[in-house]
């Protein structure tokens, strides 16, 4: 099989794609076949890396046109097509560039943000759109003395959205962000709502009214990428959809949404 | 590039490393109102912490009907797992600080999952009389980071990202800071502090076989080492018994606490054949030699594994609890739980040894402090018990804050700090200059993978004297072959062959001193197991081993173990 792999230095000005022959053995990953590019073929070769269990989000990247975590995407599953999914159109995964899937795997760097150097792209902008979410514990009452109790129920719906591991490839998937560079994205969202459906936060709207706007809750077209791509999933569309009927029921929708 | 004063940085306290110690930390100083930053070589997020799987432990005794629970029967269990090497008092206070540690984290937002009346719910781990262990699924450590990392952000705690710190700053005798190259330019930074707490983690990728994320590659020990401080029981290193085989992805402990059991290839529960008592929930010591034994005696499967069998617990509870493994089983190893056992042999986990630090936090080096993984207290000794490594991050993150704080009081920078960080700039760079110029020899990723494979061949889960002198000469022929050989990128920017290259110097430091205190250490204890010296020897060691460089070379030493409550005994389970 050929990796084909988008290399970008800001000296060379112009991307280009290298292809390197790989002997795919079986549980290869695409994390596996970059760390063998780097060792054997080709140490200039940049892409971030950590806990290579798909727990740490660090190496989501645009895997045969699709954002995907690089260390937990087989290279088997590529070429004989078990992982291959749908999303809905946006540029960046236009077939742009030729290969074929039954013996190449297309890497690119995580669409929607600014490379700076081969896979690695500047997080900058995802990371500032989830600080504006204010992500931290609002509790309603003082702390007591012990733990504040939660219903089992209460902690399982929460759990669907603290598996969040920020790695960006919903921000990567979605047509919105691919459009709008001021839209917050689905992983920002998903963690406000998070907090805002906390029991030991207060019942109020006061979270919902931190993306009461277009580049918030509004913003989304519910392509529903974010949530077919969300390695841990989490289904931020989900969020969305509900935050945004809450904000109906009570009329706090802002004019001219829809 | 010229050393100049845009690139020097001063705060009163400086936190290397951004997980969950580097970051219990980080809140506190930042809460008293000093300047504070965290310089690490990822985002904080990033860190090895987010792996941590199965829970961490305190008497909170919310599961009544298991009893009462204490902190000193938490103590109790700490102790006898270290097979009594740990230091009681450092015990003590960790199991002490434990309930409150837990509740503050619930109180700072950490979603802990419950039991039925809505306290958190504690799982039984191994080595452990009581269900001690809370947890969030198997989530725990992605769960407490997130939260810790919410309350940094929200203290503008200055967060340096991909800055990969490549030596400690001396002058005046004291430590005033550090070096770093910043990775996405590759510009060298100083920073200046009176304070300077190393958060670094362990070192387990010096290993081939390790849980580890691939950071793990323990600059923080090194550099300490380089600057002066000792190491302690660096030989005492962990080996989980459950790696996905394969990848050696963590299996929790957990999945056994929840009643999962270990079979081998005849289908035999082989652990009641070691631990009658404990069985499947026997220390990691012990459940890990279990395994390599049944291995070797031929009652493994093909490549070297066994088998986890989950099955019974039934799918509901396997979502519940453990999802996050259930999940890695079938994305790594193609196998879901719920039908079929899962494939796991013992990978490294875990250095129990590290940088030697008082009850305090504080190195025999003025203005340098060290918790966590990187660190040694004592307070796992020989061998760990899971879920307590958890709770050392936040108890002694917290508690060597508090100590760093009071210090900040008298303590400031000499007067030539200025002079003496850009000399450490100049030093550093003329190394990394000379590094880059070097061409040929050999590569880089050759010798790594040679270090990997000796640790694991020559000081692995069993070892003995003739295995372990000749891995010890492979270790110093690979110091002779670094030198020679060479990276070919030269570029600056992102430039991961360099990194790599420079964190491979460190690891091959490590690496010795792992071979001499292991070589040194003529008895079994705890995770280190010598099969030409299968007993523990208190008369001789019943103490901690102390490394330290002395005009360039590994000098290894002994200090008493501090025994306090807790006489020692045999280790039965």
């Amino acid at each position: 099989m050929i990796l084909k792999v988008f290399r970008y230095m800001k000296e060379k000005k112009e991307p280009r794609y290298d292809s390197f022959p790989l002997d795919t053995e079986p549980g290869m990953s695409v994390l596996g076949a970059l760390f063998e590019i780097q060792e054997k073929y080709d140490d200039s070769l940049a892409f971030r890396y950590s806990c290579r269990g798909a727990v740490c989000g660090t190496c989501a990247m645009l895997i045969d046109k699709v954002p995907r975590l690089a260390c937990r995407t087989q290279i088997s599953s590529l070429l004989d097509g078990s992982s291959a999914m749908y999303l809905a159109p946006y540029p960046e995964i236009e077939r742009s560039v030729p290969y074929d899937p039954s013996t190449e795997v297309l890497v690119e760097p995580l669409p929607h943000l600014p490379v700076i150097r081969d896979l690695v792209v500047d997080m900058t902008r995802f990371f500032a759109a989830y600080r504006t979410m204010q992500p931290v514990f609002k509790p309603k009452d003082t702390a007591p003395d012990h733990e504040r109790t939660m219903e089992p129920s209460a902690v399982h719906n929460l759990e669907k959205y603290t598996s969040c591991i920020l790695c960006a490839a919903c921000y990567g998937a979605c047509p919105v962000n691919a459009r709008e560079q001021e839209y917050v994205g689905p992983a920002a969202l998903a963690k406000l709502y998070r907090f805002h459906i906390d029991p030991r936060e207060s019942e109020d709207s006061s979270r919902l009214e931190i993306a009461n706007t277009r580049s918030g809750w509004w913003g989304c077209e519910f392509h529903t990428n974010c949530t077919r791509v969300c390695p841990k999933g989490v289904p931020p569309s989900i969020a969305i959809g509900n935050a945004r009927e809450e904000l109906n029921r009570s009329g706090r929708e802002p004019s001219g949404m829809e | 590039m010229v050393a100049d004063q845009q690139s020097i940085h001063i705060f009163d306290v400086l936190i290397i490393g951004g997980g969950l110690t580097g970051l219990r930390a980080a809140l506190e100083i930042a809460a008293a109102g000093r300047a504070v930053a965290i310089v690490s070589k990822v985002h904080p997020l990033r860190s090895h912490s987010v792996a941590a799987q199965g829970g961490i432990n305190a008497s909170l005794g919310n599961n009544a009907a298991a009893g009462q629970d204490s902190w000193n029967a938490h103590a109790f269990d700490t102790v006898k797992g270290s097979d009594y090497l740990a230091d009681q008092d450092a015990v003590e206070l960790m199991c002490r600080m434990a309930p409150n540690a837990v509740i503050e984290l619930e109180h700072l937002g950490t979603v802990f999952s419950r039991q039925a009346d809505g306290k958190i719910a504690q799982r039984p781990f191994g080595g452990a009389g009581f269900p001690r262990t809370c947890y969030a699924a198997d989530r725990t450590g992605h769960n407490i980071l997130n939260t810790l990392y919410e309350q940094v952000l929200h203290r503008n705690v200055r967060v340096f990202e991909e800055y990969f710190v490549t030596t400690l700053a001396t002058g005046g005798g004291r430590c005033i800071g550090c070096t770093a190259l910043n990775v996405s330019d590759g510009d060298l930074h100083g920073f200046l502090a009176p304070a300077t707490m190393l958060a670094t983690g362990g070192f387990g990728r010096i290993y081939s076989r390790s849980t580890n994320a691939l950071i793990n590659t323990g600059e923080g020990a090194s550099m300490a080492m380089r600057a002066g401080v000792a190491l302690k029981d660096m030989e005492f290193v962990q080996f989980h018994p459950t790696s996905l085989f394969g990848t050696n992805i963590l299996i929790t402990e957990g999945a056994r606490g929840e009643g999962g059991i270990l079979l081998n290839r005849n289908g035999e529960r082989f652990m009641e054949r070691y631990a009658p008592v404990s069985k499947d929930l026997a220390p990691r010591d012990v459940v890990a030699r279990a395994i390599h034994q049944e291995i070797g005696a031929g009652r493994g499967f093909d490549g070297g594994y066994v088998h986890l069998d989950l099955r019974h617990l039934g799918e509901e509870l396997i979502a519940e609890r453990l999802p996050g493994i259930r999940q890695i089983a079938i994305d790594f190893a193609g196998v879901d739980p719920v039908n079929e056992p899962v494939p796991v042999q013992p990978a490294q986990h875990y250095s129990m040894g590290g940088i030697a630090v008082d009850i305090t936090g504080a190195t025999t080096l003025p203005g340098l402090y060290a918790a966590g993984e990187s660190a040694c207290v004592s307070v796992h000794g020989a061998n760990r018990l899971g879920g307590n490594s958890l709770l050392e991050t936040v108890v002694f993150g917290l508690m060597t804050a508090g100590t760093i704080i009071r210090d900040l009081s008298v303590a400031g920078l000499p007067k030539d700090a200025n002079s003496s960080i850009l000399d450490a700039i100049r030093h550093e760079q003329t190394k990394i200059d000379d590094f880059l110029a070097r061409d040929g020899g050999e590569g880089m990723p050759e010798l790594r993978n040679a270090l990997k494979e000796t640790m694991y061949d020559h000081f692995g889960i069993f070892r003995n004297e003739g295995l372990m002198k000749e891995g010890l000469g492979k270790i110093l022929r690979l110091k002779e072959r670094f030198h020679k050989a060479s990276i070919e990128y030269k570029g600056l920017e992102f430039n991961f062959a360099l990194q790599r290259a420079l964190e491979l110097e460190g690891m091959i430091t490590l690496a010795e001193v792992v071979a001499r205190g292991a070589l040194a250490r003529k008895e079994t204890r705890g995770s280190h197991a010598r099969t030409d010296y299968p007993s523990r020897d208190d008369v001789h060691f019943l103490a901690h081993t102390v490394a330290q460089l002395v005009n360039e070379k590994i000098v290894v030493a002994y200090e008493p173990v501090k025994i306090m409550t807790f006489p020692v005994k045999g280790r039965e389970y």
